[in-house]
């Protein structure tokens, strides 16, 4: 049997404070790393989600906002919980200040911990381990601190509920889309239902737009009149960058939605122009220069027709401009042809360039390329410069392809065709022979000229 | 023979012995138990006591009846204006000896006791009130070049009469801080004058029973305040205590170093125009300490600092004009700079 010294059993007495003390301080510094892990989850987890969620639910622009805010509320709501956990680690000192506040010891253990090391102790200090070993009910460890777990699963709890919620709507709004963009790769929108803005250098959209050459001054002359400033705002640096943040939000939701290799599809746009007199009469008072000169080039070449007799009119790339048959003016032949052009388009090309010489200029609501058949800017000379040089312009367009209805398969409504027969005091146009001047005649024809 | 005493003495004792000196005392005493308890507790701590109170609240009551539940020996001096300094530390008399001789002899004052009552301190010239001075700080007296000594325990009891300012001496601050507590004795309430005045006007006196014997007395009560010496300051605590004491001192005060670590309270620039001394502290400690043993534990806390920073500190804080202008008490000063360290928790 051994006998141990006074200062002996003070020391064993010491280590079990101390020993109960470390239990205190593993509990706290436990729920610590654990505030600062799971809140750090959470707010990913929940981050991540309304993200995710937001990739479906929002525009590309509100995502784009909304997501940059959620990172950066995310991220400061990261470091604070890491701070926060940081913060609420505990030494000894303080595992032990918090045993005494909460167990209400006024001070015992925190002196006890405080002067532990210390070799010369008051005469009280055995008194003083005595009275604290006395009370170490009260300050044991599951009594200090209830909690194993910390209160921060419940925010994870409500992130991974968010989490949840978000998936379903994810199949909700997946699912239309995948039966629209299925089958159709052409669509034919009339020129009027379109709303124009400029584009970006070097955008694309995935979208190949086709026309006739006068549907497509058409929708040049649209974009001038739509878009006075468009050269200007084309180069605006602010409608460049809204207009990349738009698409770069958009990529990042089609990657989020996983809808990337359906929008990378290519559309092909037929532009058909629905051609009424009331837009017709606007382009002709449109001051536009180099609209005029066309006018006057055309015209110059109807006299030379006449004079000749001769049809001669270059073939048009039919290849790129399926609709290449020019506008009559509301009266919807355009798109009739169009129909008969794509079916046989070297006959009836030929077709509709006879018909363009014979009813001709004589029409008075014919507009600019009526009685000629072909684009002026490819018959005389090179091309003119475009309005809008290297940028081009983008199309916007609100509707979406479908299918169903009667006017499925890409084709726009195209109105019967309608021949008004000639009155009895009509004659159909027949082309003068040509004939040779007489002698007599050619000194006076010669003097009136030389006038 | 006190280290004997101090080393078999238990923290169970003291709270013991203690009760039984505040027991005898309230036979006499109606009410007034936390200016009891301070009274006490200054007494146990090795300090002095400065008491306030208007007349008639039994100021010279509680002195004498703490000398007798105590058994030490008792004296007291009316302070008025012609008071000397001599008429307190004592003077050299001719005296004749026995064989016919005369010489100078050192008759001793009313400073050698164990308890000393100076009633109305306020009312002698600043000249006889320093004659306390080395007395209250040395436990020592000097007449003539000759030192001598006081037995311990020695304890001083002032009483300030807040009323009849005129033809008083304010005590200097330098003898202010040598209190270690002010004592405020209020009125009593209704039920403690019914009290008074039923024990007081009676045929029957209340006996004081001594709890000391007369010869062991000093002995005994200054093995309990070595015993209150070796209650344990955690480091902490002396932090504490040290952060009070600066918070009192305002912020602008040319005396104040190192401000950046101390706690500034808008109330102390404001009405302070001089925070507390160091001897502050020390108070703070040594009150505490005794509120720890009467508590039953060898370490103090935060609490026992609190209960007794008020009659610690007080006292040693001197306000300005705008704290008079506005009604502001040093007490108030003092609430206020424990809640804003409490907050702070640096």
């Amino acid at each position: 049997m051994s006998f141990l010294s006074q200062d002996q059993r003070v020391d064993e007495k010491l280590g079990q404070i101390l020993g109960q003390v470390g239990s205190v301080r593993l509990r706290l510094n436990s729920l610590a790393i654990q505030h600062a892990v799971l809140y750090t989850l959470a707010i990913v987890i929940a981050c991540g989600a309304s993200i995710f969620a937001g990739a479906y639910l929002v525009s590309p622009l509100i995502f784009l906002a909304g997501g940059a805010a959620l990172i950066v509320v995310g991220c400061a709501g990261v470091v604070s919980a890491v701070r926060a956990g940081w913060q609420m680690r505990a030494s000894a000192m303080r595992a032990a200040a918090i045993a005494d506040d909460r167990a209400e010891l006024k001070g015992r253990l925190s002196t006890v911990v405080a002067l532990a090391p210390g070799d010369n102790h008051s005469p009280l200090w055995s008194y003083l381990i005595e009275d604290t070993l006395g009370r170490r009910d009260e300050f044991a460890a599951a009594k200090i601190e209830r909690r194993r777990i910390s209160r921060a699963v419940y925010p994870l709890a409500g992130a991974l509920v968010l989490a949840a919620a978000a998936f379903p709507i994810s199949k909700i709004k997946h699912a239309p889309q995948v039966a629209l963009n299925e089958d159709q790769e052409d669509l034919t929108v009339d020129l009027d239902d379109l709303h124009l803005r400029p584009a970006d250098p070097g955008d694309d959209s995935g979208m190949q737009v086709t026309a006739d050459p006068a549907t497509m001054r058409r929708l040049q002359d649209k974009l001038a009149r739509e878009n006075p400033a468009g050269d200007e705002a084309a180069g605006n640096s602010l409608n460049q960058l809204v207009n990349r943040a738009r698409d770069m939000a958009g990529n990042l939701q089609s990657k989020l939605t996983g809808q990337q290799a359906n929008s990378n599809r290519r559309l092909n746009l037929r532009l058909a122009d629905a051609g009424d007199n009331r837009d017709q009469n606007e382009i002709r008072r449109a001051p536009d220069a180099q609209k005029n000169r066309h006018r006057e080039i055309a015209g110059q070449f109807k006299q030379d027709l006449e004079k000749s007799n001769e049809i001669d009119l270059p073939p048009e790339d039919d290849s790129r401009q399926p609709n290449s048959q020019p506008s009559t003016g509301g009266t919807g032949e355009a798109g009739v042809e169009s129909d008969a052009g794509q079916e046989n388009p070297a006959k009836d090309q030929s077709a509709t360039d006879r018909s363009i010489q014979q009813s001709g200029e004589n029409s008075s609501n014919g507009g600019e390329a009526h009685g000629i058949g072909a684009d002026p800017d490819s018959l005389f000379g090179a091309p003119a410069p475009s309005k809008l040089g290297n940028e081009g312009f983008e199309i916007s367009i609100e509707a979406r392809p479908v299918d169903h209805g009667a006017k499925g398969a890409g084709r726009a409504y195209v109105p019967p065709k309608v021949r008004t027969p000639l009155s009895v005091d009509q004659e159909p146009d027949e082309p003068v022979a040509r004939a040779a001047v007489p002698a007599d005649d050619r000194s006076t024809i010669k003097r009136v000229f030389e006038r | 023979m006190s280290e004997v005493q101090a080393e078999t003495l238990t923290v169970a004792d003291f709270a013991r012995t203690f009760r039984r000196i505040q027991a005898e005392i309230h036979k006499m005493i109606i009410g007034h138990e936390q200016a009891v308890e301070e009274l006490l507790s200054a007494l146990f701590a090795g300090g002095h006591v400065l008491i306030e109170g208007v007349p008639g609240t039994g100021k010279t009551t509680l002195v004498k009846t703490l000398g007798l539940a105590l058994n030490l020996s008792f004296n007291r001096i009316q302070f008025t204006v012609d008071l000397m300094p001599a008429d307190i530390t004592g003077t050299r008399v001719i005296l004749s000896g026995e064989d016919g001789r005369r010489e100078f002899t050192f008759q001793p004052g009313p400073a050698f006791c164990h308890i000393l009552l100076g009633d109305e301190i306020n009312r002698a010239t600043p000249k006889t009130q320093s004659a306390l001075l080395e007395a209250m700080a040395e436990l020592q007296v000097t007449v003539s070049g000759t030192t001598y000594r006081l037995k311990p325990p020695y304890f001083v009891m002032a009483t300030l009469n807040p009323i009849e300012m005129e033809g008083t001496y304010p005590l200097p601050e330098a003898q202010l801080d040598r209190f270690l507590f002010k004592v405020r004795l209020n009125y009593p309430d209704e039920g403690e004058l019914t009290r008074i005045i039923s024990s007081t006007t009676g045929p029957d006196e209340a006996g004081i029973e001594p709890v000391f014997h007369a010869a062991e007395a000093p002995e005994r009560v200054e093995a309990l305040k070595k015993l209150v010496r070796q209650v344990i300051a955690a480091p902490a605590m002396e932090i504490y205590a040290a952060r009070l004491v600066r918070a009192t001192q305002p912020q602008n005060s040319r005396f104040v170093t190192d401000e950046a670590k101390a706690v500034h309270d808008e109330m102390v620039n404001r009405y302070v125009m001089f925070g507390s001394s160091p001897r502050g502290a020390q108070a703070l400690i040594l009150g505490a300490k005794v509120r720890a043993l009467l508590d039953g534990r060898a370490n103090i806390a935060r609490e026992d600092i609190d209960q007794v920073a008020v009659s610690a500190l007080a006292h040693r804080i001197m306000l300005n004009y705008a704290a008079l202008s506005d009604g502001i008490d040093a007490t108030h000063i003092v609430e206020r700079v424990i809640k804003s360290v409490r907050a702070a928790k640096v």
